[in-house]
């Protein structure tokens, strides 16, 4: 049996049995190409479920709006296991709230060029840390490239330039939200970007406020992100997020420690609000 | 629409002198919803402040700003006047204009320009304040010293002779602490024993002093006025209300066990009292070396006792009591050398001591009678180095700080040494010597008279070579390698905080330093008062001190103390955290950050979207808040606020200074 077949199987028993009342997968896209996620919760909808190299999206965050209706069952790679294992470690939803069936991820192309894509290509945990069930075997996936290679380009300009470039890439930003809106950490009952009475971040859509946007974000996500990506791959401005939040995690990792968000249940270290007598005080 | 009222001092010249108050005060009448501007030459003058009261009522103004010097002076000043107005207390903002302004700068233009800016946020922040009211919290009056040191002892007979009830935490078998430990006491030279024993005694029998000997606290929750502690006795194996203190249990216990109170140069028995003067004055049975508790076998104590009150199924007993307030005295040890130090030997030498084993070996009550024998022949030695500052201001080894006590006390040793032993030679090998204090000088002038040999400089070895400790070190003054050939080294080495220090003012939310001394909430100002409110300090703890010192302190720990307990209410600050709860996703993030471990996540129920909810919220407690803000800036929710400084009245604050 093939995983997909796996996953068919289990999301027919599971619903039919009551075990979950939602359960969250991918459906085939239009085209052969490209998939879709799809929620379900009746068990004849099962043999919509697909698995292949074109699930792109990550389904961590679509557990947040189907809860309320019960259990929600769903297939979960490396990236969307640490998205559970946030939400869980972030209060979102309970670990008792999902059945996780777990899938190694070879790595996903994207549509146009057939390429691994970027996301994929950087990813370092293509397993799923955190299931109920495996469907299937582990997967092998090529060596992910050099975690800070993107954030030594940008160190490695001269401070002007540095500045010029982030003033291009913030002026790109259309202020859609779309990146916050897909990522696993957003996950703030109001944003602070929405908080009219404090008004942290202006309206106005200029370079000025959509960077304050931008680190402001950074920092809130900085010491959870689990680095899936998808925050880069939604921007429809192609703003190269990644960049900043790697730069956050290369400075945690100097600062306390090597140091990875989320890959156990156990361990949800958040390094930034953590607090120990014993910090390093680098700028005292 | 807010109606403001600004009023500006000029603090005679000392905020006229450089900022244009008049130019100000023309600018600040421009400001939105400010409806009456005033200076004044001194606003907290009796009639500066009758003016004020005065321009409320007339003017209708129901917000204040005050322009004048940091709020750390005169903010109460300004809370009491409005408290005697229809304003709130709370619809006040300060401007400093004095310490942040035309202290700090010369330059009359510029300073003005920047009291302007001041004004301006507190305007826009004032606008955006809400009335804010105390809660009344009651008092238990009722304290409790974590200590029984000289330190906790003094503070317990002062709180007690106050006529409040007082319980004393002691983790020892017997109150007294170090300085019973000491032969005699600088610069008087009077026996310490014999003043230290008597206080032992009236602590022990005074009506209002409870003691809990070979007991710690196990746990705390509350805060000022409530503090609810579990102190958890252990067993010691005899029922005390049966125990007369005769001894007979002692003298037949055939276990024998390194003496701790005589710094390891004596033995003393499974059931054993600290020393004979020891307070409370029964036994206990150290389990970890008693035959019958270890092994079943013997019992011979229970035979002999007459009254029998041997125990052996005693078991630990945890109690749990509300106190008002909380004392640390729980005071210093010695650092631990022997892993620092491995070219003194590292502990190998039997004859290189420290301080403490000293004052046992010259106590007439210690294991050699008060003569000066070396340990390892018991002979009497004619030549003793004395090294000092071992392990303190030796930041690469020990610690940066200094002991304070060590110079006088090696003077005491040098001179003690010297008056038993006539023909013997003293070396004292010292970076400085320090006596500030009363007598202390001339204490260490007499011990120079008395032929102790001081030598400028830090030993760098002592090995052995036929039967003599050599002593490598050199002497800086002048600049000469040399060597002592000595019987006996005595090392005046470091005082560290106490044992578990770190988790027992974690219970309480003690703030401690990098080396974990106690920190006082204002190094000059506040020296007895931690930053939690309700708990102090007193002795050793804070830092190292001598008996004098320690004394000072307690007796100062204790009025503060004293004057909490005679209140029967508190008004609580109400400038704490508030937690939106419609935000906060109960995550956390503010839990761990809070230093006064006032926040924990509670499950509520809510109505969302026409459903019944259940989910987890922070919660402040109210008594243990102390408004540092720490959480606010934690949550990234923004569903901390911080009362008095909400997050939208400090983004006003700022807008106006982003505006020209
Ligand atoms: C060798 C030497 C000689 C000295 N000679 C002199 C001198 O001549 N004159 C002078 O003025 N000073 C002298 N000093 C300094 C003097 O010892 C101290 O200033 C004084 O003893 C400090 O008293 P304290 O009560 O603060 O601390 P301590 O005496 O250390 O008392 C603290 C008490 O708290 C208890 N305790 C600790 N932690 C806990 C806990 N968690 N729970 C319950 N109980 C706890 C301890 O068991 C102890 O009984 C000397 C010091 C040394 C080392
Ligand atoms: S990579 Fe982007 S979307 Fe993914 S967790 Fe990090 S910030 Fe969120
Ligand atoms: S997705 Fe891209 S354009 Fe949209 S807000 Fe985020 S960074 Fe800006
Ligand atoms: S107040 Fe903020 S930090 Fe605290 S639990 Fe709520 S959301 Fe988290
Ligand atoms: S302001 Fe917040 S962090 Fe500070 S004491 Fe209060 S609850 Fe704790």
């Amino acid at each position: 049996m093939t995983a997909q077949d796996i996953i068919r199987t289990r999301a027919k028993e599971l619903l039919e049995s009551g075990e979950v009342a939602t359960f969250i997968g991918w459906e085939a896209g239009r085209f052969e190409n490209q998939t879709t996620p799809l929620v379900i919760t009746d068990a004849a909808d099962a043999d919509k479920l697909v698995f292949n190299e074109y699930c792109v999206n990550t389904l961590a965050k679509y557990v947040r709006d189907v809860i309320p209706r019960g259990k929600v069952g769903l297939v979960v790679r490396g990236c969307d296991s640490r998205g559970i294992i946030r939400l869980v470690a972030d209060k979102v939803i309970k670990r008792e709230d999902v059945y996780l069936i777990g899938v190694g991820c070879p790595g996903i192309k994207d549509r146009k060029t057939g390429e691994m894509l970027k996301k994929c290509a950087e990813c370092r945990h293509n397993n799923p840390p955190e299931f109920d069930e495996m469907a299937g075997e582990v997967a092998e996936k090529p060596v992910a490239v050099e975690r800070f290679a993107e954030v030594a380009e940008v160190e490695a300009m001269a401070q002007p330039d540095r500045s010029r470039y982030f003033e291009s890439v913030y002026a790109k930003c259309i202020r859609c939200y779309a990146c916050r809106d897909v990522c696993p950490c957003c996950t703030c009952r109001e944003c602070f970007v929405d908080q009219r009475r404090e008004n942290w971040v202006g309206k106005q859509n200029n370079v000025a406020e959509n960077r304050f946007y931008g680190l402001t974000r950074v920092m809130h996500i900085g010491d959870r992100c689990i680095e899936c990506g998808e925050c880069e791959r939604v921007c429809p401005m192609d703003l190269p997020l990644m960049k900043l939040n790697r730069k956050v995690i290369q400075d945690m990792n100097d600062l306390f420690g090597e140091f990875e968000s989320s890959l156990s249940l156990e361990d949800t270290t958040e390094p930034l609000i953590e607090y120990r007598l014993d910090d390093v005080e680098e700028f005292m | 629409m807010s109606r403001i009222g600004v009023f500006l001092c000029y603090c005679g010249s000392n905020i006229a002198g450089t900022v244009d108050v008049e130019a100000v005060a023309e600018m600040a009448r421009t400001l939105p919803d400010v409806v009456y501007v005033e200076t004044n030459k001194y606003t907290c003058s009796d009639p500066g402040q009758e003016g004020v009261k005065n321009a409320i009522i007339e003017k209708g103004i129901d917000r204040v700003v005050v322009g004048a010097c940091s709020p750390r002076m005169h903010e109460p000043t300004w809370r009491k006047l409005l408290a005697d107005t229809p304003v709130n207390p709370y619809m006040l903002e300060v401007a400093n204009l004095r310490e942040q302004c035309s202290w700090v700068h010369k330059d009359k233009e510029i300073a003005t320009e920047k009291a302007k800016d001041l004004v301006k946020m507190a305007v826009a922040k004032v606008a955006r304040l809400q009335p804010l009211h105390s809660i009344e919290i009651p008092v238990h009056k009722k304290a409790l010293v974590i200590g029984g040191g000289i330190a906790g002892m003094q503070t317990a007979l002062d709180i007690a002779d106050a006529g409040f009830q007082v319980t004393i935490v002691e983790r020892e078998t017997s109150l007294g602490g170090k300085m019973v430990m000491l032969d005699k006491t600088f610069p008087t030279m009077d026996c310490s024993a014999c003043i230290c024993t008597p206080k032992m005694s009236e602590v022990g029998n005074h009506p209002n002093i409870t003691v809990k000997s070979y007991s710690e606290v196990e746990n705390v929750s509350g805060y000022i006025g409530n503090f609810e502690v579990t102190i958890r006795e252990k067993a010691k194996y005899i029922d005390y209300n049966l125990c007369t203190g005769c001894g007979a249990c002692e003298t037949k216990c055939p276990q024998k066990v390194t003496n701790d109170f005589e710094q390891g140069m004596a033995q003393r028995t499974a059931i054993y009292k600290m020393f004979p003067q020891a307070v409370p004055s029964k036994p206990v049975i150290d389990a970890a070396h008693c035959r019958k508790l270890q092994e079943g076998k013997c019992g011979v104590c229970a035979k002999v006792c007459p009254t029998g009150a041997i125990n052996y199924e005693d078991e630990d007993k945890l109690t749990t009591e509300t106190y008002g307030a909380v004392v640390f005295a729980t005071g210093y040890k010695l650092i631990d050398w022997k892993p620092l130090y491995p070219e003194y030997g590292g502990g190998k030498y039997e004859d290189v001591i420290t301080g403490l084993q000293f004052e046992r070996l010259v106590n007439a009550s210690g294991p050699t009678e008060g003569h000066i024998l070396r340990p390892s022949d018991g002979t009497e030695p004619k030549s003793v180095v004395i090294i000092k500052c071992v392990g303190s201001r030796d930041p690469n080894k020990g610690k940066a700080y200094c002991s304070r006590a060590c110079c006088m006390y090696s003077a005491k040793h040098a001179h003690q040494y010297l008056d038993k032993v006539p023909d013997g030679r003293c070396y004292v090998f010292y970076m400085d010597v320090r006596t500030p204090g009363k007598g202390y000088d001339e204490f260490y002038m007499n011990t120079l008279q008395d032929g102790a040999q001081y030598l400028r400089g830090r030993v760098s070895k002592i090995y052995r070579e036929n039967g003599k400790l050599i002593c490598k070190g050199e002497d800086t003054l002048t600049s000469q390698q040399v060597t002592v050939a000595a019987d006996m080294v005595v090392l005046e080495t470091a005082m560290v905080p106490a044992d578990g220090i770190d988790e027992l003012a974690a219970k309480f939310t003690v703030g401690r330093d990098a080396d974990s001394w106690l920190v006082e909430a204002h190094a000059k100002l506040r020296p007895v008062e931690t930053n939690t409110a309700g708990i102090f300090l007193a002795g050793t703890a804070q830092g190292p001190k001598d008996i004098p010192d320690s004394v000072c302190q307690a007796g100062a720990a204790a009025s503060k103390v004293i004057g909490l307990l005679n209140k029967d209410k508190l008004m609580s600050n109400p400038q704490i955290s508030h937690v939106n709860e419609t935000l906060c996703q109960g995550d956390g993030a503010c839990v761990g950050i809070c230093p006064y471990g006032a926040i924990s996540i509670v499950e509520k129920q809510f109505r969302e979207n026409s459903r019944k909810v259940v989910r987890p919220v922070a919660e402040v407690n109210p008594g243990l808040c102390q408004g540092c803000g720490a959480c606010t800036v934690t949550c990234r929710a923004g569903a901390m606020d911080l009362l008095g400084y909400t997050n939208e009245s400090i983004m006003r604050e700022v807008d106006a200074l982003c505006q020209w």
